[in-house]
């Protein structure tokens, strides 16, 4: 049977860099207004109480916590200022540096970051009229790309752990 | 007004329809736009990551804004408005990441300002053209239009950030479309999100929420819906197709930008705000105001 780990339970709130999760009376007024409720089962209240329980390790390595549609209505609405969406993103960090599974068009979108700035590749694309287009047949400027030192700079940033 | 602009990855990879349609309309309406000197992330999908270097990411643009000179920076994406200003918040409230932030912010030749005023489309027409600038500046109005607006997410929440408009009630996008002679419906769905994040990790259910929403618009028989986000505009309008297939019903409903739209009252031409590259029926809703 699981149990509780004391330990990845202080690392979530160092994360958090504030212990209101603490607070939360498990009034479910989080869950009830959940975008991710109805169709991937996202029960917010449900991590709460089980971070404040210490079943970290377990949320950690789970799939649901990639189910938040970050609409941010929790956020908005929690009493108790205990805000799930920033647990759920402080579990998802930890997810990352503890190599679990992770979704691979996060890890995909940072290395595009780091290698040309943007998260994204330019495209191409095609009208309801089959007539592609870029940005320079639309005559948009040219993209810029970032300094030399960002490069550096954000890989520094990518090894920064908090706690 | 003078303002830098940063625009995100979304609008500058393949929602160019927005980025016309924005460097279209604002100067007509006095507001000068300058380009940061950098193409880069704000952070948003770094957030699931790292959220120290995505908070850096978000503090790096505002510092890239402050270099240019100007004090007003636009950021039409919705979801960069939010993580811009959540990195802000953080730094302003806690001292030691924010140490660690300009010590970074050093080592690229920049600083950290924090008098940079974000603004996004929807309040910078609202708050600082206002309605009557615009409505001065309508030269067609779009009458006969009956059309729903979704405001997005991410711009109306959360208030401790200072958001939009209000969290559960925002009236700014439905009143700058009721300036252009267009009704804007109330609906039961608006606040409903349009599942773009989970593009991510879970496409299917992505689709079905914005097919959900989708659905429930066609069922009211607008003529059209008005965003402001390229995320939103990606899923409702790109992939409406996708979108109508895990719902199980043919959906044509018309998206546009709210820029877009304002162009068109303002006179300008369809291939100029990017009309041609809506993928959803776009035609449908222009063919009722231009004939």
């Amino acid at each position: 049977m699981a149990k509780p780990n004391r330990e990845s339970r202080e690392k979530i709130l160092a994360k958090l860099r504030s212990r209101e999760l603490v607070n939360c009376f498990q009034c479910i007024k989080c869950t009830s207004g959940c975008t991710a409720l109805k169709l991937l089962e996202l029960k917010p209240h449900e991590v709460e109480k089980l971070v404040n329980l210490g079943f970290v390790d377990e949320l950690a390595s789970s799939d649901i916590i990639w189910t938040c549609v970050t609409c941010l209505k929790c956020v908005q609405r929690c009493p108790q200022k205990a805000s799930p969406y920033h647990v759920i993103m402080a579990l998802r960090n930890l997810a990352v540096e503890r190599e679990v599974k992770v979704p691979e068009a996060y890890m995909k979108a940072v290395s595009q970051v780091l290698e040309s700035g943007l998260a994204e590749a330019c495209q191409k694309v095609t009208t309801k009229k089959m007539k592609t287009f870029d940005r320079e047949s639309l005559k948009l400027p040219k993209l810029a790309s970032p300094k030399e030192s960002f490069q550096a700079v954000f890989l520094k940033a990518l090894e920064e752990r908090e706690a | 007004m003078k303002t830098a602009v940063f625009w995100g990855c979304r609008i500058l990879t393949s929602q160019y329809a927005y980025e016309l349609s924005v460097r279209e309309v604002l100067p007509r309406l006095g507001v000068e736009l300058v380009d940061l000197p950098e193409a880069v992330c704000c952070g948003d999908p770094v957030k699931s990551v790292n959220d120290f270097a995505a908070t850096y990411l978000g503090v790096r643009v505002l510092a890239l804004a402050g270099a240019t000179g100007l004090t007003d920076l636009l950021v039409p994406c919705n979801r960069c408005h939010f993580v811009i200003s959540e990195a802000r918040k953080v730094v302003e409230k806690d001292e030691r990441f924010r140490q660690k932030i300009v010590g970074l912010l050093k080592e690229e030749g920049l600083e950290y300002r924090s008098d940079v005023k974000v603004w996004h489309v929807i309040d910078l027409l609202h708050d600082h053209v206002g309605l009557d600038g615009v409505k001065g500046a309508v030269v067609k109005p779009l009458k006969g239009l009956k059309l729903a607006s979704h405001v997005g997410c991410q711009l109306v929440r959360y208030s401790d950030l200072g958001r939009v408009d209000d969290a559960e009630s925002p009236r700014k996008l439905d009143e700058l479309v009721g300036a252009l002679g267009v009704e804007s419906v109330d609906y039961a769905e608006k606040l409903d999100c349009c599942g773009s994040a989970l593009m991510y990790s879970h496409v299917d259910s992505a689709l079905s929420l914005a097919g959900g929403k989708l659905k429930a618009l066609q069922n009211l028989s607008v003529d059209g819906l008005v965003v402001s986000c390229p995320d939103c505009a990606l899923i409702f309008d790109a992939k409406q197709k996708e979108a109508a297939s895990t719902v199980g019903v043919k959906l044509n409903v018309p998206v546009v930008y709210y820029t877009q739209l304002l162009g068109l009252a303002l006179g300008v031409g369809q291939e100029k705000l990017g009309l041609h590259l809506n993928q959803s029926t776009v035609d449908l809703l222009v063919s009722k105001v231009l004939c």
